[in-house]
């Protein structure tokens, strides 16, 4: 069964701490399918964003591992039901042979914004939970995808915790 | 004062108590050597043959002293020997410190000469790393690394630093290290938890490993053992963390582990494991690994739990401390009738031995007899194969810090760098080497610094002739097709001892050995002594991989 669960750490800014925290997922075999960085709003630290496949003892054995690395500060888990979770997606779509307006009636359902027109296709932007961007992504298959990017999750708990107390 | 960066590391080495280092030196570090010579009366370096001899010194200098072994290496080549000596310590959890030079800042990331990134190369294989691009770092920057290696869960740490720094001009404010505490994490509820259970428990054991030995902890695991009427079983790691003569000690645990110890394993109500992990070699089918006992794991590391095998109770922290508020939790118990079964099935396990011979001299023999002339704080190095497990099995291991071995990685030609480092920081003490044709053939240009320092360092080599672990496992499971592993020496380890300036002797049958090794260890000299055993001899019992007692090998041909 697939589980994905979404974990956040607080790091040590130093050179380096992104090759240690991805040397560790790959050597320990752990499956991931998104990671992100940032400043974390603290002086010298960055906060990552980390998203799993795996069951419940994976992502625990995942933290306490992740927890060794020197340079991180605190890693969590983030529940995914109980915090705000977003990602931003930039796409193209191709308008050869497609009207128009069925793609647009589309993307306005998730509220993707048309940020160029080129001869032969459409690119937008939009955000949302990565739930939201996979049936968006989905729906615009069916006109044809011609590229895509997409920034990884970014998750903050519900309410006052903070990772970085 | 003012300093430049190589004297700030000797200041620095010096405030965390080093008084030996090993290493080699190069053009990367000659700032560091030239500091070495004007500290030549504070900071001993003994300098080996090759750079992965001078890790394994600092890693066997470690293993026996208890104090953080440091290592110096120059860049590129330098710092890619050290690497099989940092990852057999990463694997066994040594603390070390290894300090290499790199090339100065303005050549960084251009691939000068001698350059790599040896920070990338050792991620993996390290507790963490540095490269220390200003001098104005240097001094907090080793201090940090020697207590990232000595806390917690220790290893190694790799510095690296650029030449231009450890020439570089800095003011130094010396500093007393903190004292290294380990908080315990878990909680008096924890405590009681794992009372409960032992306290329910019929027939409990105790699984050991060289946690025990790493936190100095064997007065207290001794106490809870005595205390709860406990047997114990150890990893490889673990010997010496428990007297082999107490009534309650059984021995090691896994594929080369006693008859015993497996059958306890399945037969116990509850493992309580005390700073081991679970590793393949002990817990070959991990989902069948005391598929009948609740688990209790005492460990440092929160990471070690659940990670191989389902626990059903941990406590955090450093054993000593766990250890003792565990053993003021429970009642005195007494397990008499298990520990008679338990004694039952060492009887019926014990390995029958190959008939005596003219041509060879049994290993088991051998062991016993320098047993007989070593004392309990003697040192016992190993190398890697079927010398090692026998050594594991057969010496009576009393007090801790008196073995080293590889035990994690399995690094052959591990044995006589190690040997180096023990015989270094003990040089009141008796360091026995036993290896192999095989390992010894590896790194035995570590004879030339045994002989510089005039280690008196007894060389066991208990020659075969073929690469016998693989070989056995050819036997028995690839149909006898002996793929290199006959590499048809014609080394005559006498003559190579002599060569290197060091005594060599040959033991050819067990009516020698007494004789030979009596002589052998007369004085306090090094020796070399080519002991002739069997191409056939194998270890045994065995439990194949991936399996249990139940399938446990106990005779071959």
């Amino acid at each position: 069964m697939e589980n994905k669960q979404i974990i956040g750490l607080f790091v040590h800014n130093h050179p380096g701490v992104l090759l240690r925290v991805t040397s560790l997922i790959s050597r320990r075999g752990f499956n991931i399918d998104s990671l992100t960085v940032s400043p974390a709003g603290v002086e010298g630290y960055s906060r990552m964003t980390i998203r799993i496949n795996g069951d419940d003892d994976q992502v625990d054995q995942f933290v306490n591992q992740i927890m060794k690395i020197v340079d991180v500060k605190k890693a969590e888990v983030i529940p995914e039901k109980n915090s705000v979770a977003s990602e931003l997606i930039l796409i193209k779509v191709s308008t050869v042979g497609n009207n128009n307006n069925d793609i647009l009636a589309v993307t306005s359902k998730y509220h993707a914004s048309l940020m160029n027109i080129g001869e032969k296709s459409m690119t937008f932007r939009a955000d949302g939970s990565p739930d939201e961007i996979d049936t968006l992504v989905s729906e615009l298959d069916a006109f044809g995808i011609l590229e895509m990017a997409r920034t990884g999750i970014a998750a903050l708990e519900n309410g006052d915790k903070t990772l970085n107390k | 004062m003012k300093l430049n960066g190589s004297e700030i590391i000797a200041e620095c080495l010096l405030e965390q108590g080093v008084d030996t280092v090993f290493g080699y030196p190069g053009g990367a570090v000659l700032n560091i050597y030239d500091a070495l010579y004007k500290y030549s009366d504070r900071i001993t370096h003994v300098l080996s043959a090759h750079e992965q001899g001078a890790a394994h010194a600092a890693d066997g200098y470690a293993r026996t002293t208890g104090k953080c072994g440091v290592v110096i290496a120059t860049s590129g080549p330098g710092a890619t020997n050290l690497i099989t000596g940092i990852a057999t310590a990463y694997m066994d959890s040594i603390p070390m410190v290894a300090i290499t030079g790199n090339v100065t800042n303005d050549l960084l990331a251009r691939d000068s000469f001698q350059e790599v990134d040896i920070c990338g190369i050792s991620l993996p294989v390290t507790k963490h790393n540095f490269i220390v691009k200003n001098v104005k770092d240097l001094a907090n920057v080793i201090r940090k690394a020697f207590r990232i290696a000595m806390s917690g869960r220790k290893g190694p740490v790799l510095i690296d630093i650029p030449k231009d720094v450890t020439g570089a001009v800095y003011e130094f404010e010396p500093m007393k290290p903190e004292p290294v505490v380990n908080p315990v994490f878990s909680e008096l509820k924890d405590f009681v938890d794992a009372a409960a259970i032992i306290s329910a428990s019929e027939r409990p054991m105790i699984y050991m490993g060289g946690g025990v030995v790493s936190s100095g902890a064997e007065k207290e695991l001794l106490a809870f053992a005595e205390k709860l009427d406990c047997p114990v079983a150890t990893s490889v790691m673990g010997l010496g963390g428990f007297p082999a003569s107490h009534r309650l000690f059984m021995g090691t645990i896994g594929m080369h582990g006693g008859y015993e110890t497996g059958k306890a394993t399945d037969n116990c109500d509850l493992i309580i494991t005390v700073g081991a992990r679970f590793s393949d070699r002990v817990a070959g089918d991990r989902n069948k690994f005391g598929k009948d006992a609740k688990i209790i794991q005492l460990d440092i590391d929160r990471a070690e739990i659940n990670k191989n095998v389902k626990i059903d109770a941990y406590l955090l922290g450093d054993l000593k401390d766990t250890l003792s508020t565990l053993t003021d939790s429970i009642e005195k118990t007494e397990h008499t009738e298990w520990n008679a079964q338990l004694s039952e099935w060492a009887k019926k396990g014990t390995v029958t031995e190959t008939p005596k011979s003219e041509n060879y001299a049994h290993p088991y023999h051998i062991i016993e007899a320098v047993r007989a002339l070593t004392k309990d704080s003697d040192i016992i190095v190993t190398d890697v194969g079927q010398h090692q497990m026998w050594v594991s099995q057969k010496y009576r291991f009393e007090e801790p810090r008196t073995w080293c071995t590889s035990g994690g990685l399995g690094t052959m030609g591990y044995g006589l760098g190690a040997s180096v480092g023990a015989a270094t920081a003990h040089p009141d003490r008796t360091v026995v080497l036993f290896t192999g044709d095989g390992s010894f053939h590896m790194n035995l240009n570590e004879l030339a610094t045994v002989c510089s320092y005039d280690l008196p360092i007894k060389i066991i080599v208990l020659n075969n002739t073929v690469l016998g672990m693989v070989r056995q496992w050819q036997k028995l499971f690839y149909g006898r097709r002996f793929s290199q592993t006959d590499p048809h020496r014609k080394t005559d380890f006498v003559k190579l001892a002599e060569a290197f300036g060091v005594k060599g002797m040959r033991i050819n049958n067990d009516d020698d050995a007494e004789e030979v090794l009596k002589e052998a260890f007369s004085d306090r000299k090094a020796v070399v002594i080519d002991c002739r055993i069997s191409p056939d001899e194998n270890v045994l019992p065995m439990i194949p991989p991936g399996k249990t007692v139940d399938e446990m090998i106990t005779e071959m041909e």
